[in-house]
């Protein structure tokens, strides 16, 4: 019996070993082993922070293609850029714009605006996968790229309100959220306003995806890594 | 001198919290006065455009925007104006602007050499700009490592990574290195300048191998080189190798394109005539042949055809056809397909060799005994077969005349071809014998003699004619030719037991390649009756054929009794065969 036990245990201590190694391989998501939906799962706050820095830092990768396509294929000529003095439907939603602001800012504040500005952009991105297929000859990679952020946005909400749902310790504070009136100007019958509108809105998710990206890497810091990254 | 405008060069912030903007002046400016230029700039949300707060820390021609006065993610714009003018405009944001300074505290450490000594690997570490707030992840930077020997041109690079130290591997001892390393915003395009270049010195910390400085390059020529000439040794050995089996392993045999039975080497050198004899012996040409109309009858000896016609004038048309053979000509020159292969009546007899086997293994002598066993075989001398010839013509009024040639032609054409073998040997024979009597033509071979004859067995029928004419004591047997006419022996048998009525009869089985129909057996018998005055009394089933077991003397012929009960009684049958129905209608 001894032996067998012993057996046993080697081949366990083999399976660890392998898998082990199979999951820390580099390039390879490391989630841990948790279904979903699963109640007794419970992923860690440092775990829930990486996967939403992956996250934010992959959708403002893919605003940041889709922009510069765009104006590549579009805005060359037409001046947009001069007129950029744009102003996003998130600018009433006051986020911290330096270092220092960032810094003063408590953190469930800081996980509110981010949840704020999330919720914000979610109707604009499911009218901009739907309305950039209308425009002339839209080239495939941003049509596929406007799909795949509006995607991850969801997910990057849901994994957001898991955070929040962590780290508040109460009650949830306001529920911030700005509408969205763009919608018309994505459908006018001018093409230049109508590209206009697009080139503006594409700007603004561009620069609000970077900062919620930098929220939340300054909050990873802050929270989980005691401010040394 | 071209006229150059002001213009704003760039604007950049080094880590998201300040940022400056740059312009050149332009020779413009020389001409009128000086500090007329000013930086003016304006946040999106404002209405008035306001100078810039440090014209200084930048440097000439710039303008330094500090912590207070930087909104990351607010739109600006700045423009170079003068008093009435503005030469140039931009608008940017400041996220959009992000260059990182360089990396400091470029350092390197061994790792390990390898056991020559001739490689080694380091370990390279920086440490990040130290204007970016990495720490409280402010910024996120990349970093892009490049290096070089000191003595070349071209920087390696290594992919951008966000860990600030890298190993370097296989790194020659005896070489001296450069590196540099830049970084850059993690979701930027653009790099910052690069970091002071970095010494690696594998002498200074006392490891450099000074005597290995010969390379050892892998010798791609000489491997490529003894390659060919082995691989070309190993296909020559191979080709030339006497291993057929080695050889077919790897070089198989193209097949090319073969008949069976015929040799290819003839065909190319061999003449016409010899070819065509081949391929006419050849299994599937004959076959071919006899699928031919005009040779059913022949093929087709039915037991049960009653018509005698057919077989009447096919002995006919052999007859006919000796005269031909006189000539050396087996066939009659004809143009039907198969005839004139078979056949060329100009043709010496010589070339007969060839024909005489199918596999075209011709020999001379083989020739000549063919020769002179056709000549033999025909049984007949030129004189008889003249003779019957015209006795037969006249006296069997079916023969087909039209076609007599053709159709015999074709019978010598098969029968030439063959003489090697006993069989068609027995066919000339029989057909010659046939000529004379309207009976088939297969024979029994029951023995081939060491000189090559052919001995036959007693055919079924008997040459009327010669019984009658000649008897056997007029003929010569030379006692070399151990085999006897058919007929003659019947002719023998027939007279011996007509007068002595001592056959002995033995039968023994040999090679039983002919057989008798039983419609020759019946006009054997006839004849056979008709000559003799005995009809065999008595009453035995016997087998179709026999052979002749011994061939005694001109006056005996001794056959074998195929597991017949041969009655004690002198079967003088033996010379000829009924079965036992044919028996029945002889016998009252």
């Amino acid at each position: 019996m001894s032996t067998k036990g012993a057996s046993l245990k080697g081949l366990l201590l083999v399976v660890l070993l392998v898998s082990h190694m199979l999951l820390t391989k580099e390039g390879v998501t490391s989630l841990p082993i948790c279904p979903s939906g699963s109640v007794n799962c419970q992923l860690s706050l440092e775990e829930l922070f990486d996967r939403a820095v992956k996250l934010s830092h992959y959708i403002h990768f893919l605003s940041s293609e889709m922009f510069n396509e765009f104006d590549e294929r579009y805005a060359q000529g037409r001046g947009f850029i001069a007129k950029a003095v744009n102003s996003c439907h998130t600018a009433s939603l006051t986020t911290p714009e330096d270092k220092e602001q960032a810094q003063q800012i408590h953190h469930e504040d800081l996980l509110n605006l981010i949840l704020g500005v999330l919720r914000s952009w979610n109707d604009p991105l499911i009218h901009l996968a739907s309305e950039v297929q209308r425009i002339k000859e839209a080239p495939e990679t941003i049509l596929w790229k406007a799909v795949e952020i509006e995607e991850q946005n969801k997910r990057l909400l849901e994994g957001m309100e898991k955070i929040v749902g962590r780290v508040h310790s109460g009650e949830v504070g306001n529920d911030i959220y700005t509408p969205w009136d763009g919608l018309p100007s994505l459908q006018l019958a001018d093409e230049d306003s109508r590209l206009f509108a697009f080139y503006n809105l594409l700007h603004c998710l561009r620069r609000d995806s970077h900062k919620i990206d930098n929220y939340l890497k300054v909050l990873k810091c802050r929270l989980i890594h005691d401010n040394n990254c | 001198d071209l006229l150059q405008w002001p213009q704003i060069s760039k604007c950049r912030s080094p880590e998201m919290e300040t940022f400056s903007c740059y312009w050149t002046a332009g020779n413009f400016y020389n001409l009128t006065a000086p500090r007329m230029i000013q930086l003016l700039y304006k946040k999106s949300n404002e209405e008035d455009w306001k100078e810039c707060p440090d014209y200084i820390t930048s440097g000439q021609n710039s303008c330094y925007f500090n912590a207070s006065y930087t909104s990351v993610w607010t739109p600006y714009c700045v423009q170079l104006a003068s008093k009435n003018e503005v030469y140039d405009k931009k608008c940017f944001s400041v996220d959009e602007i992000v260059l990182p300074d360089p990396p400091v505290h470029l350092n390197w450490t061994l790792l390990n050499t390898s056991q020559t000594g001739i490689h080694g690997d380091i370990q390279v570490r920086w440490d990040p700009p130290p204007t970016a707030d990495v720490r409280k992840g402010w910024i996120t930077l990349e970093y892009e490592l490049q290096y070089k020997e000191v003595n070349e041109t071209k920087w390696k690079e290594l992919k951008p990574r966000l860990s600030t130290m890298v190993p370097l591997y296989s790194l020659k001892t005896a070489r001296d290195y450069e590196i540099r390393i830049r970084s850059r915003q993690r979701t930027s395009e653009k790099f910052g300048e690069f970091s002071e270049i970095l010494y690696v010195s594998f002498s200074q910390i006392g490891i450099g191998c000074d005597h290995c400085t010969e390379e050892v390059e892998f010798p791609w020529f000489l491997v490529v080189v003894f390659g060919v000439c082995g691989l070309a040794v190993t296909v020559i050995s191979i080709m030339l190798s006497k291993q057929p089996r080695l050889k077919m392993l790897i070089f198989p045999p193209v097949p090319v394109p073969k008949i069976k039975g015929i040799d290819p080497d003839l065909l190319k050198k061999g003449k016409l005539d010899e070819v065509n004899s081949i391929l006419a012996c050849h299994d599937s040409y004959k076959t071919q042949l006899y699928n031919d109309d005009l040779w059913v009858e022949f093929i087709e000896l039915d037991i049960e055809d009653p018509d005698e016609k057919n077989r009447a004038s096919d002995t006919d048309r052999l007859l006919s056809e000796d005269h031909l053979k006189s000539h050396g000509c087996l066939g009659v020159k004809d143009d039907d397909s198969g005839r004139a292969s078979c056949c060329e009546p100009d043709i010496p007899e010589t070339d007969f060799s060839a024909s005489d086997t199918c596999d075209a293994t011709s020999d001379s002598d083989q020739f000549k005994k063919a020769t002179e066993k056709e000549e033999d075989l025909l049984c007949l001398d030129r004189q008889d077969n003249d003779e019957s010839l015209p006795s037969l013509a006249n006296t069997d009024p079916q023969r087909q005349h039209p076609n007599t040639q053709s159709e015999n032609s074709h019978l010598w054409a098969s029968f030439a071809d063959s003489v090697e073998s006993p069989r068609p040997s027995v066919h000339t024979q029989i057909s010659n014998q046939n000529s004379l009597t309207s009976t088939d033509f297969y024979a029994q071979v029951s023995d081939i003699t060491p000189a090559g004859r052919v001995v036959l067995s007693p055919g079924q029928k008997s040459k009327l004619g010669r019984a009658q004419r000649e008897g056997c004591t007029e003929q010569n047997f030379t006692m070399d030719n151990t085999y006897f006419c058919e007929a003659d022996v019947k002719k023998c048998i027939a007279v011996t037991s007509h007068e002595e009525n001592e056959p002995h009869v033995q039968e023994q089985s040999y090679n039983e390649d002919g057989y008798f129909t039983t419609e020759s057996l019946t006009t054997t018998v006839a004849n056979f009756g008709a000559s003799t005055a005995e009809p065999p009394s008595s009453e035995m089933p016997v087998a179709d054929y026999t052979s002749i077991h011994i061939v005694h003397s001109p006056q005996g012929l001794v056959l074998n009794a195929t597991a017949l009960p041969v009655p004690d009684k002198e079967f003088n049958v033996s010379c000829g065969y009924v079965s036992t129905d044919q028996l029945n209608k002889i016998m009252p």
